[in-house]
């Protein structure tokens, strides 16, 4: 594969995202883990995918622009121009993730008392909503799934070899759900906190102790 | 003598609508970018406190306007938000300027991070994928936070529960493209809403009602009657 068409593959698949998904960095998830499994020539792992989501949310930064650097890098770094080819991959995702925003806010901000009452925008916006909702949920079954249950395929139910059942992950999960929801002072606990005290937990629990861990 | 004078011009600039530089435009949004984190909502309450109650370069009205923007267009909301305000403040290169302060920072920590990932191979060390397997777990529970929160703000009906199982069944099942799924639930909705709109319509005039909505019908026909006429015109003109 060309190093210029993975750039191109890059700039093109990031400008859809920019351009179809409403909702920010949480709405674009879904899309960005089909593209990903889609493009096996990018040779980027589902599972490098999950980490970096931890990454970007604990990093400064709108999380959808953290993530687009990461898998720019990611993609970029495996051309032959290396480290630079990392750099030019990252730039390149990020900024078609963003030129779309840019066309559209400037003529919207131009319209906007006619954009604000137009009953098709708030119509779709009315149909895109719940589908942006019931995608994230996907996602949510989806990767719940390939944690605790690394061999299932849920899209045919279907196991290879036995059973595969990651139980300490799932205490994990079931120990941080309540804990996300904890508020000190009015606040809940931010998610960069969340992110450092599991990978603590992590590194105890699978580094240390050697808990069983299917993967 | 001096000192006043400058005292003087000091509090004029300060009271006039001062027209901000590019460069100012810039390292504002680049602070923004710099100490949020996880972007979008987080990021919105920053440039409120910094836009509308510090700087008073825009006005909370303008800001709400702003929101309503940011989130009903595509895009990262943050983003957009850098780009929204950037456009009011000085045109088409205030936005750019903007939106490179916010993105900018992002851009250098995450490839900084990237280096070090790559060139310490971390992804093969063991502490490291001890570390990310406890993320996971928690990653998942953001992403479960992330769904309550949007799902609280759409607006609960059949319409939307049917959109966010099929859309749900959709992304699980089969491989169909998501762009396409979130295209057709744009469309559906605009069907929806000009369908529930024709019945909002229909509905206006008198339908069967109910004995006690009867009883209150014709007690309110007592009282206005001068406003019949006009009903019996526009339910012509609907027959029509």
């Amino acid at each position: 594969m060309s190093t210029f068409i993975i750039y191109l593959q890059l700039f093109w698949e990031y400008f859809k995202i920019g351009l179809f998904t409403i909702g920010g960095g949480y709405a674009m998830l879904p899309l960005v883990t089909q593209i990903v499994a889609r493009h096996s020539e990018w040779n980027f792992s589902e599972q490098q995918l999950t980490n970096f989501i931890g990454i970007a949310e604990s990093t400064p930064g709108p999380f959808a622009i953290n993530l687009a650097t990461f898998v720019g890098n990611t993609v970029g770094s495996q051309t032959e121009l290396g480290a630079f080819g990392g750099i030019l991959g990252a730039f390149v995702a990020t900024f078609a993730v963003v030129l779309p925003s840019l066309i559209i806010i400037i003529v919207v901000t131009i319209l906007f008392e006619k954009f604000k009452k137009n009953k098709f925008v708030q119509g779709a916006l009315r149909g895109i909503k719940p589908v942006v909702v019931g995608l994230i949920l996907a996602e949510v079954v989806k990767l719940g799934c390939k944690i605790v249950l690394p061999n299932l395929d849920i899209k045919t139910f279907s196991v290879e070899g036995d059973l595969q059942f990651n139980w300490v992950t799932l205490i994990i999960v079931a120990v941080f759900a309540p804990l996300s929801q904890i508020k000190i002072k009015r606040k809940k606990i931010h998610p960069i906190w969340l992110i450092l005290l599991s990978a603590a937990v992590g590194i105890v629990v699978f580094g240390v102790l050697e808990a069983p861990h299917y993967s | 003598m001096k000192k006043s004078v400058r005292k003087q011009r000091n509090i004029e600039s300060g009271n006039k609508p001062q027209k901000v530089s590019l460069w100012q435009l810039f390292v504002t949004f680049f602070k923004t970018g710099l100490f949020t984190f996880g972007g979008g909502y987080a990021m919105i309450a920053i440039l409120e406190k910094e836009l509308v109650s510090r700087k008073r370069w825009i006005t909370n009205e303008d800001m709400l306007d702003m929101l309503v923007i940011a989130e009903s267009t595509p895009g990262v909301i943050a983003v957009n938000t850098a780009t929204s305000v950037g456009f009011r403040m000085r045109g088409v290169l205030g936005a750019i300027i903007a939106t490179l302060g916010v993105v900018l920072p992002s851009f250098v920590i995450i490839t900084a991070l990237f280096f070090v990932i790559d060139k310490f191979n971390l992804e093969s060390n063991t502490w490291y994928k001890a570390a990310f397997t406890g993320i996971q777990a928690c990653v998942i529970i953001l992403i479960v936070n992330a769904f309550v929160k949007m799902a609280s703000q759409v607006e609960k009906s059949w319409f939307s529960l049917i959109l966010a199982l099929g859309s749900f069944a959709v992304a699980v099942f089969t491989n169909f493209n998501i762009i396409f799924v979130i295209l057709i639930g744009g469309a559906l909705g605009i069907v929806y809403s000009l369908i529930a709109e024709h019945v909002a319509k229909k509905k206006s005039k008198p339908l069967p009602l109910t004995e006690s909505e009867r009883l209150d019908e014709v007690a309110e026909e007592g009282r206005e009657n001068s406003q019949e006429n006009k009903t019996d015109d526009s339910e012509r003109g609907d027959e029509q």
